[in-house]
């Protein structure tokens, strides 16, 4: 266990802590936003390792959740399936389509990749919409809850296990061998195949492993939610992911986790704006990205390490 | 069921629309081969182009002086466009190369979730049609819609005199230079920054134009960019980036596969076709069928 580990597995526990003890002082509606805001760390956090960490810009995370919860949504609708048995099938499928996806976007150059994965999220999100008689399409697809309540405090609870054994596994992935052969590949891929890295496998790999980490995020989601529609694919909510690991810190893994928290929260209470809400967190984020570039992440970092080279 | 007929007239609206995607494949490419960015909120820019034309049809100029209307939008949209960058885009060149397309994009994403916001809440999410009293066109035996016919032939002008401002002109000799190498336009003593406004200003204009003129056949509402812009985006990557002859011949192929999918397979896929055209075209040729090869942006 590396040094990096050990801080970040004790300041992810404690952080685990603190937020373990928010249902304890507060209502239901805080802890409904805040296992919102856990799904959107797990994303964030699954994204930022494909396209912070190995360059692969894509624009389709969205649709890996979304595939996860629509499997397990459907499996429960058409066949009567348990939850505990879809989410990991959607899991499985997520990762067998980011593994064909990975392979198909393979040897495209940052742009293409970008379009042909955004140009695969919409196609997703048509069927579903032109589908309905399978999906249910704008009508949304009813799912059963995973626990049979709608109290949110036994969800938070599974949101905040989820998200420590998915921040954990990616702080490991990062520091392995595999980790810096990610960053090689980002950095200059051509000098990476040249020291020998498999470059192929390790990009695919990687592509499988965050769309397997969304599906699963999505699975947890649609069975709290319990309404699913094709809403969960639509191009805002990928914005939104972009917005939040950049606005936290593209490419480092404290980003996605300070980025993804406040800007869920801010998008919860700006509801309160109607139809106005997405335009005023747009200029918000126009403006911090127009002024200040380097991400929140960056504020903490020197503090961070000061307080981590006194002991 | 298959008569010829039927193929013809397939054949027909598929080239007329596809040329309108082309448009829109223009646009994304254009401001890709100046600046080395995506903007991706071109659909925005389209439906701020149908909006103004509805609004100019429907109050101040009416249906019959509809070409008049998408030359105002067309400029409106133009001068938006000059705008953004100004406001916006311009600060990318003070930030270090190596985040310069990260800013770009969250930039042109957040502009994407406004604009589209901001039509909600001004027009609502209701959608709206400028009425258009253009008579149907016969070709052959085959009634075509006359407003499809007339986005068409608009289409094709506005591409004949975008390739003739770029081929002709000396802004235009600017612009391609730019594209090559944007400091070996710097040393002959030419404002990058300016011919990145113009650019800017040119790509969104003619998503502008593609919304102006399509307003009638595919309505106006807030969200109404996205199929389009998909379409564009499609046919970039069928084309390849950066190439102007690649986004017209890819722009009538799509056209023509969806059609024809449509007619023949199903209508409610129509969208999908596009998508596996695209699959079909990277899996053998990954920089697309014109795309510059190796080129790192």
């Amino acid at each position: 266990m590396s040094a990096s580990f050990r801080r970040s597995a004790a300041a992810i526990a404690l952080a685990a802590v603190l937020l373990a003890l928010v249902p304890l002082v507060t209502g239901s509606f805080v802890v409904h936003v805040l296992t919102i805001a856990l799904y959107y760390v797990i994303l964030a956090a699954s994204w930022n390792l494909l396209a912070g960490y190995t360059g692969q810009f894509s624009l389709a995370h969205h649709a890996f959740a979304a595939i996860g919860a629509y499997t397990s949504g459907l499996m429960g609708y058409h066949l009567g399936v348990s939850p505990w048995i879809g989410i990991p099938c959607g899991v499985v499928l997520s990762a067998i389509c980011g593994l064909i996806l990975g392979r198909l976007v393979l040897k495209m150059r940052a742009i293409y990749l970008a379009i042909a994965t955004w140009a695969f999220a919409e196609t997703f999100h048509i069927y579903l919409t032109a589908d309905y008689k399978f999906t249910r399409g704008e009508l949304g697809l009813s799912v059963k809850s995973l626990y049979g309540t709608t109290n949110p405090v036994p969800y938070y609870y599974t949101f905040i296990v989820l998200a420590v054994l998915v921040l954990l596994g990616l702080r490991l992935l990062i520091d392995s061998p595999i980790g810096y052969f990610m960053r090689a590949i980002k950095d200059d891929e051509l000098r990476a195949k040249s020291l020998g890295i498999d470059t192929t496998r390790v990009k695919i790999a990687v592509f499988a492993i965050s769309s397997a980490i969304a599906g699963l995020a999505g699975g947890f989601y649609g069975h709290y939610v319990v309404l699913l529609s094709p809403q969960m694919i639509d191009f805002s909510e990928m914005a939104k992911i972009v917005v939040m690991v950049v606005i936290g810190g593209f490419g480092t893994f404290l980003g996605p986790i300070v980025g993804a928290a406040p800007v869920q929260v801010v998008m919860t209470y700006l509801q309160s704006y109607g139809e106005w809400n997405l335009a005023v967190f747009a200029l918000i984020v126009i403006v911090l990205m127009r002024f200040s570039m380097e991400g929140l992440a960056s504020l903490f970092t020197p503090l961070w390490k000061r307080v981590w080279h006194l002991k | 069921m298959y008569s010829t007929e039927l193929v013809v007239q397939t054949f027909i609206s598929g080239i007329l629309i596809g040329v309108l995607y082309a448009l829109m494949a223009l646009g994304i490419t254009f401001i890709y081969s100046i600046m080395r960015m995506i903007n991706w909120a071109m659909g925005e820019f389209y439906m701020i182009g149908s909006y103004l034309q509805y609004m100019l049809v429907a109050w101040l100029l009416g249906p019959d002086l509809w070409w008049l209307a998408i030359l105002v939008s067309t400029a409106g949209v133009f001068v938006l466009g000059l705008f953004t960058e100004w406001s916006l885009l311009k600060p990318i060149f003070s930030k270090p190369p190596e985040i310069r397309s990260d800013y770009a994009t969250v930039i042109t994403l957040a502009l994407l979730l406004m604009l589209r916001s901001l039509a909600t809440g001004i027009a609502g999410p209701n959608q709206f049609t400028p009425g258009s009293n253009l008579p149907i066109v016969m070709v052959g035996p085959m009634p075509l819609a006359g407003a499809r016919v007339a986005a068409f032939v608009f289409a094709l002008v506005a591409l004949g005199v975008f390739w003739a401002v770029l081929r002709y002109t000396w802004y235009g000799l600017a612009l391609r230079a730019t594209s090559q190498s944007r400091v070996g336009v710097q040393t002959a003593g030419i404002d990058v920054l300016r011919v990145d406004r113009v650019a800017f200003g040119i790509g969104v204009a003619l998503a502008g134009l593609a919304g102006a003129l399509l307003a009638p056949v595919f309505l106006v509402f807030p969200t109404n960019g996205l199929v389009t812009t998909v379409k564009g985006f499609e046919i970039v990557v069928i084309g390849g980036l950066g190439s102007i002859p690649g986004a017209l011949i890819a722009g009538v192929a799509l056209g023509l596969v969806e059609s024809f999918g449509a007619a023949f397979v199903d209508s409610a896929y129509q969208n999908i076709y596009g998508f596996a055209l695209v699959l079909l075209i990277l899996v053998l040729r990954p920089n697309g069928l014109f795309g510059e090869r190796g080129r790192e942006a």
